[in-house]
Order: structure tokens, then C-alpha cells, then sequence
């Protein structure tokens, strides 16, 4: 037991768990109770050492206290450090401790601290796609290992809708790379949307393709209840498309980025892409299916649906205007709902005729897939 | 200085538990500016010869060179080119300094058939005896000899020497000077005690983790956790933090993955990737209480020609959220508080001492600053970007603190110049080695370095 550990743990500030770490010793050895405590103190001081005056910081074991107390010429300050049971060889459990507990606590770890900055405060991002990044970060980064171990489960719906959208925008991507004559910007688009996902997918991808293949099968076998199913599966798919060209693409930029912007980028390729038949139908029913779960209902929603309803019963090219303009939405949990909201709203009519279709379309995806997978395996 | 203040409250933490515990705060950054934009490249393009360099270097250099010639020597004295030379007359000369050294590696030697050799390891120093030292200008070169230490300079050094063409056609030096310390900067020092912590060579991704409870422990005082009271408003003087360099340690260069199958290696990572995301973990610490400035090193993800490039900040994803967080170039020049600093991560110094006779770190920090370059040695036997519109080496303004990092020892002295200067000279010990770093006072330009240890199974520290 560190003090730092003990000040996370409780939630108190250095100085007190140090103290309480002090006061408990005092209070055992008072009761005799015959445990045998054993006790790391830090010792700060001047040392002269080398012809010059040297501070010195150093972890003792009570034994050698007093010896470098001696040793200092100034005692600048000296607590307790930790409290164990058993007594320590060496150093290094200590660190261990230290780093588990402030690797969880990554965030705040100056919140207990004896020290306030006032200038050490998490910049905010300067594109308001980036707003998420600082805070949705550590969050973003556990979404693709929720997403991907979880079967049927249904998240809070924004967690999975970014989700759907990388892996909508992964499945674009791949066919973007394969297709060369897209417009320059939507090819920049997506390459700048892969590149953004390829880190953050690669996280997810790390999951073995055999969860692919469980997935595949399970989906064979199950009837086709729950949307997840259906997403999940395709999802490390597409993952695992997006980690093939991201190898082409340059360096990718880190995974807290933009999911506005990747989400705007989206309903510009979704329409896109129902030019692309095969893909279009499973793509557009997937993200219906998610928003047929979306609990949120946002006022702007309906606005852009019906706006979107209008433009899509074209469903020809995309008209680039909606989306800079969903782009510039501040906050982006209402904004990918939003976007997953248009395109169920203008497909819902057919969802469920198309269910049927959709099972069979992703089995032979999924064929393909594993072909795919096989084929990647011998390569 | 840290502790004297500290002392009266040093049992302070041997109670039990108080009241609500004072917490202080930062003492907030008031001036401070970035001056390093010179060494920041914008497009880099290799197509351009390195004796461009050479020659602004000279250009830029002579000037001040022939100034200092007229005061030293009189001024009368005949200031010649190589080609106007006249055998037996006395003058003074400014040019660039070679030295002709045997044992130096050579990549035409490497690769020459005729001698089959098997290419050279390399050696903590490379001088010898047979050493030559040849003056070059723009046009010509002449070999040098007589009153000056062949052993000592190194190549690259513009400086001015005195004496007369021989018969021979050698030329007899009887003194030499070099361009000296630059005009003195103003100083507008805090005045109240403001320390700067310089460390460098944190060698994360090493396989022994001896210097790791070192490395949380300097975090914990620099972030006010560790110590007592006294101790913590102390730190809480701390304004900047610097990390000079090789925060990644050598065993992540280890390049054997390229020599395996792709089979065997598939699966591998490289041994960076483990330590740029410990390293950014404990920038976070860092950054969440304190401004750090990270300059690159030897060892680090980035180029490795002189001047190295800022560190990437996608590298550290976590800790580039804060604003505090300043990734800067290698030789890095800013404004702390009114205080000039300018430091390198020590590739310069080590590469001197190479071929050098000099043996003391300080000793070579110096004779950069009298030489009034940062590294001569840069295209020779130090990989630079070919420059060519001007040198951003040279030594233009003195600083008021000079440093380099990654040094075998901890070393600082006050070096006053002629002209008032007052210098600090530091050298930044490698804290992976020495597990020490060095804290700065701002206001009367004293360092002291910090010491950090644990206990190790049979250590009595």
C-alpha cells in the first residue's frame, strides 16, 4: 500500500493519505497487535556529494532511515511512503503498484496532487469534429473491444452508432481504394476517414478473425432477431478490409478524431453507395436497424429528416451541402444519431421486405468473406 | 536552495491526519517564447551539395572573426585570403579548419575494393598522433603547423590564425582566436526563485527497469505529490520542465527484426512502440501540472540529421491534449521568463569529444561557446541538413543558459565573458545512468541536481 495508491483509492489528497498511512503505524505498533508491519519512508535532503551540494530523493526501508538521515546534511522532507506486510527486496513493487493505480486513473492524475496549474488543461480541439477527442478518447478506444465481444447486447445507442459509421466508412473506404475514378474529394475524404479509422479499428481488429468466424456462424444459424448480429459481424469485416488498404495509406492520424466528420462523410458515401446495389441495401438496412433502436429523439432530427426525406427520394448524386453542414454540428453524439436517423427514415418503408433479402445478401457476403479469409490465410 | 525552505515542515507528514491539506499552485508561466524557429525545416530537399554550408558558415563567421583579429592582434595587421598569400609575410588568416584524421570513418574507404577491409567499430575517440590540420577558404587550403593544438580542434571550426607562409608552403601559425562569445543578451530575470528542471535520457524501453521507480519519482516531485509541505511549495516553483533528449533508450534500436524471415518477425513490434506509449503516460503526468518541453535525442523517433524535427505529436495521443505539452526541435532556443536558454540533446558534444582531444563535457560546452558555433563538426562527422541560405548553428545572441544533454556526468559552471556575459553552462546527466536531474534557479542562474533513488536488494543507499 503506497500513499498514492491509497489516495486514489479514497479519494483524498497526497498530504492526508500520507498521514493516514502514519497514523495507522503509529497505531498498530501502539496496539502491539503482532503483526509485523513493515514500513518505506521518503527522505529529501541536501547531500554533498562530488564537490557539490546535491538534493537528494530516496525510498528507504525504515532500517536505513535514520542512517540517511544522517547522511543529509538539510532534511527537506520526509513521510511515509508505503506500508506492507511482508518485507521488500527491492524497490520495484512499489512502482508497480504506483503504476497500476495511476495507469487507471490516467485522466485525472493530477487531482490529488499537493500542485494545481492553471495552464495544464486538455486544449480543445480547434474543428468542432474534434470536439469528442479529449474526452470521448479513453472511451473511443474501449468501444471496438465492446462492440466487438458483445453479442445482441444492446449500448447506449451514440456508442454504436460511431461504431456502425467506421464500419460503414471502412466498407467505403475498401471500395473507394478499389474504385479510382471517385471525385478527388471524396477520394480525399475517404482517405482521410480510413486513415482516422485504421487506428482505431486496428484496436478492434486485433481481435482474432476467429470471432469473425464465429460471428459468421453464428449469424448462419441464428435467426435474424437482433440488428447487432447483423452489424457486428460485418463490422470486423469491414475492419478487417479497412486494415488491408490502410496499409497503403500514410501515416494515420490518432483514433480520437472527428466522428462528425466521419459521420457527415458517411451519409455523403451512403448515397454514394446506393448507387452500388450490393452493397447498398445490407449498408442502408444495417444503419436502419440501429436507428429503429435509437431511443434519442432530437427536435433538429426531425427537421433534417424530413429535409433528408425530401433529397433522398432522389437518391441520386449527393448533394455535398447537408453534409459540411452536418459537420459543423457541435456535439456529436446528437449528430451521428442525427445522420443514422436520415437514412432509416427514408428506407424505412422497405426494411422489412428487405430483411429477408438482407440474410441472404450477407451470406454470400460472408462467403465471400471467408473465401476472402481463407484466402488471406494461404497468402 | 531547494531545501532550505522546505526544512522547518519536514517532519510535517509524521502526524496524524490534519485538516484539509494546503494545495498550491503553479507558479504560472509569464514570459516565455519560443526562439527555435531556425531550426525548424520546413520542406527539406537533399538535392543541394553540403559545401554550401561551408561556405555561408564562413561567410557568416568572417566578419565577426576579422573584428576579433583587429583587436587581438592590432589593428593593422594584413588580413589575407589563402590566394593572396606572399611567403615570409606576416598575416592573418580566416578560414575553416580540417583535420586530416587516419583513423576517421570513411565510407570510400568502406567500400573500396582495393583494400577488402572489414569496416571499422567505432571508437570512443578517433584522434592520433599523425593528425593534420589543414585551414581551407573559399578557394584554397594550407596545411597548418606551430602553435596550435592539432589534437584539440576539430573540423568545421572557422577561426582566424596569425602567422606567415613558410617556403614550404605550410603556414606557421604563432596564435589563433576563435570568434568568441556573441554580444550579450539583456537580462530580465524573475526575480523571485523560479526553477527549470532540465533531465534528459529517461531511456524508457530499456530492458532493465532500474531507472523506472527513478522516473516516477522525479514525476511525483515535479507534480507536488511526493514530500512534505515545504518540499511541495518548493516544486510548485517549478515553471518548466525540459526533457532534453533520448527518452527512448538504445535497446529500442535494435534493428534485428530486419535481418529475420518476415515469418519469424511478423508478429513482433517494434520495441519503440512499448516505450512512446509509456513515455506518453508519464508527458500526461507531467503535462497535467507542469509545461514540458520535449526536445528529440539520439534515440528517438525522428530524423536524424541535425537540426531533428519536433516529435510527432500522434505519437503521444494522451498527453498532446494538453496545452502544456511542447514538442520542440533538437538545438532549441527559447525565452523562459526573460532567460535565454539554448540547448542540445548532446549529439554535437559527443561527436566532438569523438574526435577531440577534450575529455570533459563542460570543457567541449565551453569551447562551442568560445568557437561561437553549436556543433562544427555538423556535415563532417555529423549527420546535417544541407544547408545553404545561412547557417542557423552559429551563435548569434549568447544565451543566458546553455546546456546539452545525455552527458556521463552532472557538471554546471558560470562562464563570464568579456563583455559582460554571464553564462550557465549545464551538462544534463543521463538520468537512466545517474537517475539525476538538474533543477535550475532562474534568478541567480545556479543549478543544483536532484538525485533519485530507491532500494535495490543490497544497495545501502
Amino acid at each position: 500500500v503506497t500513499y498514492k495508491w491509497l489516495s486514489y483509492t479514497l479519494g483524498v489528497h497526497v498530504n492526508q493519505a500520507k498521514q493516514m498511512l502514519y497514523d495507522y503505524v503509529e497505531r498498530k505498533r501502539k496496539e502491539n497487535s503482532g503483526a509485523q508491519l513493515h514500513v518505506t519512508y521518503l527522505v529529501a535532503g541536501n547531500l554533498l556529494q562530488n564537490g557539490h551540494v546535491c538534493h537528494k530523493v530516496a525510498v528507504v526501508r525504515e532500517d536505513k532511515l535514520e542512517a540517511m538521515k544522517s547522511k543529509l546534511s538539510t532534511i527537506a522532507s520526509v513521510h511515509v511512503y508505503s506500508i506492507q506486510k511482508a518485507l521488500l527486496k527491492d524497490s520495484s513493487p512499489l512502482y508497480n503498484t504506483d503504476y497500476d493505480i495511476v495507469k487507471t486513473n490516467l485522466q485525472h492524475c493530477s487531482k490529488f496532487s499537493a500542485i494545481r496549474c492553471a495552464a495544464a488543461v486538455p486544449r480543445t480541439p480547434p474543428d468542432a469534429p474534434r470536439a469528442p477527442a479529449a474526452s470521448q478518447g479513453p472511451q473511443r478506444q474501449r468501444e471496438p473491444d465492446t462492440a466487438g465481444a458483445v453479442n445482441g447486447h444492446g449500448p447506449p445507442a451514440a456508442k454504436p452508432s460511431p461504431q456502425q459509421h467506421k464500419g460503414i466508412m471502412g466498407m467505403f473506404a475498401a471500395k473507394a481504394a478499389s474504385r479510382p475514378q471517385d471525385t478527388h474529394k471524396e477520394a480525399k475524404a475517404e482517405a482521410k476517414a480510413e486513415a482516422k479509422e485504421a487506428p482505431g479499428v486496428s484496436a478492434a481488429s486485433s481481435k482474432p478473425p476467429t470471432k469473425n468466424n464465429i460471428m459468421n456462424n453464428f449469424f448462419g444459424k441464428a435467426a435474424m432477431n437482433k440488428l447487432k448480429v447483423s452489424s457486428v459481424p460485418e463490422q470486423p469485416k469491414e475492419e478487417k478490409e479497412v486494415v488491408k488498404p490502410s496499409a497503403a495509406v500514410a501515416e494515420p492520424e490518432p483514433s480520437p478524431n472527428t466522428v462528425a466528420e466521419k459521420a457527415g462523410k458517411k451519409t455523403e458515401s451512403a448515397r454514394i453507395q446506393q448507387k452500388d446495389k450490393k452493397s447498398k441495401t445490407k449498408r442502408v438496412d444495417r444503419s436502419d436497424d440501429e436507428e429503429e433502436r435509437d431511443p434519442e429523439n432530437v427536435k433538429k432530427k426531425r427537421k433534417r429528416i424530413k429535409q433528408l426525406q425530401s433529397d433522398s427520394s432522389d437518391e441520386e448524386d449527393v448533394p455535398p451541402s447537408p453534409t459540411p453542414e452536418e459537420e459543423r454540428a457541435p456535439s456529436p453524439p446528437p449528430v451521428p444519431a442525427l445522420k443514422t436517423e436520415l437514412e432509416p427514415a427514408s428506407t424505412e418503408v422497405s426494411a422489412g421486405g428487405r430483411k429477408r433479402k438482407r440474410k441472404r445478401v450477407l451470406k454470400s457476403k460472408m462467403f465471400i468473406d471467408e473465401e476472402e479469409g481463407c484466402m488471406g490465410k494461404t497468402g | 536552495m531547494f531545501s532550505e525552505q522546505a526544512a522547518p515542515t519536514a517532519q510535517g507528514l509524521l502526524a496524524p491526519p490534519s485538516a484539509e491539506p494546503p494545495t498550491f499552485p503553479r507558479v504560472p508561466v509569464s514570459g516565455y517564447s519560443d526562439c527555435s524557429q531556425h531550426f525548424q525545416l520546413g520542406e527539406r530537399s537533399f538535392s543541394r551539395q553540403y559545401a554550401h554550408i561551408y561556405a555561408v558558415r564562413l561567410a557568416g563567421m568572417r566578419p565577426g572573426l576579422e573584428q576579433r583579429a583587429r583587436s587581438r592582434w592590432g589593428n593593422d595587421i594584413a588580413l589575407r585570403k589563402l590566394s593572396e598569400l606572399q611567403a615570409g609575410e606576416k598575416c592573418c588568416v580566416v578560414g575553416t579548419l580540417f583535420k586530416a584524421m587516419q583513423l576517421q570513418p570513411s565510407i570510400l574507404q568502406e567500400i573500396s575494393e582495393e583494400h577488402n577491409l572489414v569496416p571499422q567499430p567505432p571508437l570512443p575517440k578517433y584522434i592520433q598522433p599523425s593528425d593534420e590540420l589543414i585551414l581551407e577558404d573559399e578557394l584554397q587550403r594550407i596545411k597548418l603547423e606551430g602553435a596550435i593544438d592539432v589534437q584539440r580542434l576539430v573540423t568545421g571550426t572557422i577561426l582566424a590564425v596569425y602567422g606567415s607562409e613558410q617556403d614550404d608552403g605550410r603556414f606557421l601559425v604563432e596564435d589563433h582566436c576563435f570568434a568568441d562569445l556573441p554580444p550579450p543578451l539583456p537580462w530580465n530575470g524573475p526575480s523571485s526563485d523560479r526553477f527549470v528542471l532540465l533531465a534528459s535520457g529517461l531511456g524508457l524501453g530499456s530492458v532493465s527497469g532500474e531507472a523506472l521507480l527513478s522516473t516516477q519519482l522525479l514525476v511525483d516531485v515535479v507534480t507536488g505529490q511526493l514530500g512534505a509541505e515545504g518540499e511541495q511549495s518548493c516544486a510548485a516553483h517549478i515553471t518548466r520542465v525540459i526533457l532534453a533528449g533520448n527518452l527512448l533508450s538504445q535497446n529500442t534500436q535494435s534493428r534485428d527484426t530486419i535481418n529475420k524471415a518476415k515469418y519469424l518477425t511478423k508478429k513482433t513490434q517494434a520495441a519503440s512502440v512499448e516505450a512512446v506509449k509509456m513515455l506518453d503516460e508519464i508527458l500526461l503526468q507531467l503535462c497535467s501540472s507542469v509545461p514540458v518541453d520535449v526536445m528529440p535525442g539520439e534515440f528517438d523517433p525522428t530524423n536524424y540529421t541535425l537540426p531533428q524535427q519536433p516529435l510527432h505529436r500522434c505519437m503521444l495521443p494522451l498527453a498532446s491534449a494538453y496545452a502544456t505539452l511542447r514538442l520542440v526541435t533538437n538545438p532549441y532556443q527559447a525565452n523562459l521568463d526573460g532567460v535565454r536558454f539554448l540547448g542540445t540533446s548532446g549529439q554535437n558534444i559527443s561527436d566532438i569529444f569523438k574526435y577531440s582531444s577534450m575529455d570533459d563535457y563542460l570543457e567541449i560546452l565551453e569551447w562551442t561557446l568560445l568557437a561561437g558555433h553549436i556543433s562544427p563538426t555538423a556535415p563532417d562527422t555529423l549527420g546535417c541538413y544541407p544547408f545553404y541560405k545561412s547557417d542557423p548553428f552559429i551563435l548569434t545572441e549568447c544565451p543566458h543558459v546553455y546546456f546539452c544533454g545525455n552527458a556521463p556526468h552532472f557538471q554546471s559552471k558560470l562562464f563570464q565573458g568579456k563583455e559582460g556575459q554571464r553564462v550557465l553552462l549545464v551538462t544534463v546527466p543521463d538520468f537512466s545512468a545517474t537517475q539525476t536531474a538538474c533543477l535550475v534557479n532562474l534568478r541567480d542562474l545556479t543549478c543544483q541536481p536532484i538525485t533519485f533513488s530507491g532500494f535495490g536488494a543490497d544497495s545501502e543507499d
